[in-house]
């Protein structure tokens, strides 16, 4: 048989495998509706996975290269401001940006807000998120905040500027709202009030030489670690995380939470597997006597075979396609509304982000081999029994 | 001679409490071109010598040889090439599949051989028109009539253009004009050169002159007298 006849001939076994398809459309189209429903919650979470982690290595992009706090009996304290000095001779650092960061909860709604305060100079902005209007604060007791539109939702400001937080001593503090972030950094910014060094001293109480960490940038990339290293052995007691850590950190909690999700989901792709196996091998009477009369008409087993061979690989194909196609559309389209709490977290002002993975055929590789391939296997054994019926079945 | 059965023995379920003893030392041969009538009441064992004529399934012991060539011990593999390239099947319930149309039906033994749909249409368009189910041919097979699909059935035997037609029980569920044409259109292929050994029990056909000869089967045998001779 030469090879343009083989492949006639698999094109008419396929023409065949297609027709009786769509004659047991019902079926099949409850195996597959099953089956992309499957593949579509395995994707969007690789996918979302994926474009999480990218959107947080690109926003941690401009995030200081090392970041310093102090650490006392385990937890973190507050860092005076003299050890700035001992810093400074380091080679390679090329500034040190002091920082005061602090959580204030809002009882009215809940809300625990990240509050961020700066000495602010003009060239330091780089390392801030971008904002999408107005101004960063200016040094000293301003009242100038940046936030987030989710904060400002949060705050009900309205169409307000202005608003009060209370001081630990239950005294208001007034702000201004002096810019927006922009909404592309929400993963970072959802929560977040960037104020200046000065106001943030005031709003927590802390005394004037003290901040809660310093911002190190560096000269060579390359030398990060090493001055990290340095770093650590000139403050004692001092915990010095560098931009990586932070990335990797970023990393590790959303494959954790997409692994935790991906197992959980692994069970229902086990569940579906035994329904296909057992579908496949439920063959009814009209599905023996086709495969006598096919046989005894001249079909080798391994005809009636490939015949069941194309049936499954069109369903795991098109399941595969349209399942990570709705993914896809799930997580940039509507953002990933399902899996958002999950991935992100239940808190009040979770970000809301636009995520946009890019294709990873590795993504796709994973998912063809945890879906397809098992869906294929289990419909080889019962698709070899229904190919090994006798001929004299219809005699 | 062209089909040659020598001591042939079938045991159905060999060993188990359920064993039949379908055939006992069928010796039969038929020659070329010639048309022969297997006759005997039901469980006889007709249609189980027509299976192994037509290699459906080997014998338990014995030999089976068509056109010179032992089949009794074939692979499944060979078996199923045999079966494509010598045997046509008609069977006595059609065995044709209701959601199938006609065409699809009687282009079915060419699937497998790797000839393109439209080849297999212009294969199929003369039987059609001889059997006047041309106009049928888009309909699905559930949907026409008994005699139409026996015809079916006829044109499925004969796409393959095979030597030898076996029938099972032909013109069991037809009345007396189908089962007259059916027997005249077994005459027109017996002219063409088609070996054609059927089974039956039904009288109106033994009568028929173009049968050669009338082999009596019973409790899975051959009679004496009859395996051998021809009728006229």
């Amino acid at each position: 048989m030469n090879v343009i006849t083989s492949f006639q001939r698999q094109l008419n076994v396929l023409d065949y495998a297609l027709a009786s398809l769509y004659r047991r459309r019902m079926k099949n189209l409850g195996i597959f509706t099953v089956f992309s429903t499957v593949i579509f919650l395995f994707s969007s979470f690789q996918l979302m996975t994926r474009g999480l982690t990218e959107t947080a290595a690109e926003i941690l992009q401009d995030a200081p290269d090392i970041t310093v706090q102090q650490m006392s009996a385990g937890r973190q304290t507050s860092l005076d401001l003299s050890v700035i000095s001992g810093l400074q001779d380091l080679f390679g650092v090329t500034s040190i940006m002091p920082r005061i960061w602090g959580y204030y909860f809002d009882e009215s709604n809940g809300a625990n807000y990240t509050v961020i305060g700066l000495n602010l100079q003009e060239p330091q902005h780089d390392l801030l998120p971008p904002l999408a209007s107005g101004r960063f604060p200016t040094g000293g007791n301003t009242g100038d905040v940046v936030l987030s539109e989710s904060v400002r939702t949060s705050l009900n400001l309205g169409g307000r500027q202005s608003f009060s937080l209370f001081r630990p001593d239950l005294t208001l503090m007034s702000f201004v709202t002096s810019g927006i972030f922009d909404s592309a950094t929400a993963l970072v910014t959802a929560d977040m009030m960037l104020i200046s060094l000065a106001d943030a001293r005031s709003l927590f109480a802390l005394a004037e030489s003290q901040v809660t960490d310093l911002m190190v940038s560096v000269a060579n990339p390359r030398e990060i670690d090493t001055i990290a290293a340095k770093i650590s052995e000139q403050i004692p007691g001092s915990r010095v995380i560098t931009r990586n850590q932070i990335m990797k950190t970023y990393s590790v909690v959303f494959s954790w939470r997409s692994g935790f999700g991906g197992i959980c989901l692994l069970s229902s792709l086990v569940a579906f597997v035994i329904l296909a196996y057992d579908k496949a091998s439920g063959l009814s009477k009209e599905d023996l006597k086709e495969v006598g009369i096919l046989k005894i008409l001249g079909w080798q087993t391994s005809d009636v075979m490939a015949i069941r061979f194309w049936e499954s690989g069109v369903v795991s194909i098109f399941a595969l396609i349209f399942g990570y196609s709705l993914a896809w559309l799930h997580i940039v389209w509507w953002h990933g509304v399902l899996f958002q709490p999950l991935l992100l977290g239940w808190s009040v002002l979770r970000p809301q982000i636009d995520v946009v993975p890019s294709f990873a055929v590795q993504d796709l590789l994973l998912i063809f081999s945890v879906s397809v391939l098992p869906y294929l296997c289990a419909t080889v054994v019962p698709a070899w029994h229904s190919a090994m019926v006798r001929p004299d079945t219809v005699v | 001679m062209l089909i040659e059965l020598t001591a042939v023995d079938k045991i159905y379920n060999q060993g188990e409490p359920n064993e039949v003893h379908a055939l006992r030392d069928i010796n039969l041969t038929i020659s070329k071109g010639s048309m022969v009538c297997l006759r005997g009441p039901s469980g006889s064992g007709k249609t189980t010598i027509l299976s192994i004529i037509g290699c459906v399934f080997p014998p338990t012991s014995g030999r089976t040889a068509i056109d010179g060539r032992k089949i009794s011990r074939l692979p499944d593999h060979f078996l199923c090439l045999y079966r494509r390239q010598m045997i046509g099947f008609i069977f006595q319930n059609f065995n044709v599949l209701p959601e199938l149309t006609v065409l699809e039906n009687i282009t079915l033994p060419l699937y497998p051989t790797g000839i393109s749909p439209r080849e297999r249409k212009r294969m199929a368009e003369p039987f059609l028109k001889k059997l006047g189910i041309a106009h049928r041919s888009q309909f699905p097979a559930g949907k026409i009539s008994g005699g139409e699909l026996q015809r079916v059935a006829i044109c499925r035997a004969l796409i393959q253009n095979p030597p030898i037609i076996l029938a099972d029980e032909p013109t069991a569920h037809l009345d007396s004009v189908l089962a007259s044409q059916f027997m005249e259109t077994m005459t027109d292929l017996k002219e063409q050169g088609k070996t054609i050994v059927f089974t039956s029990h039904d009288p109106r056909v033994y009568s028929h002159p173009a049968i050669d000869r009338i082999v009596d089967v019973a409790d899975g045998k051959i009679l004496t007298g009859t395996a051998g001779y021809a009728l006229t």
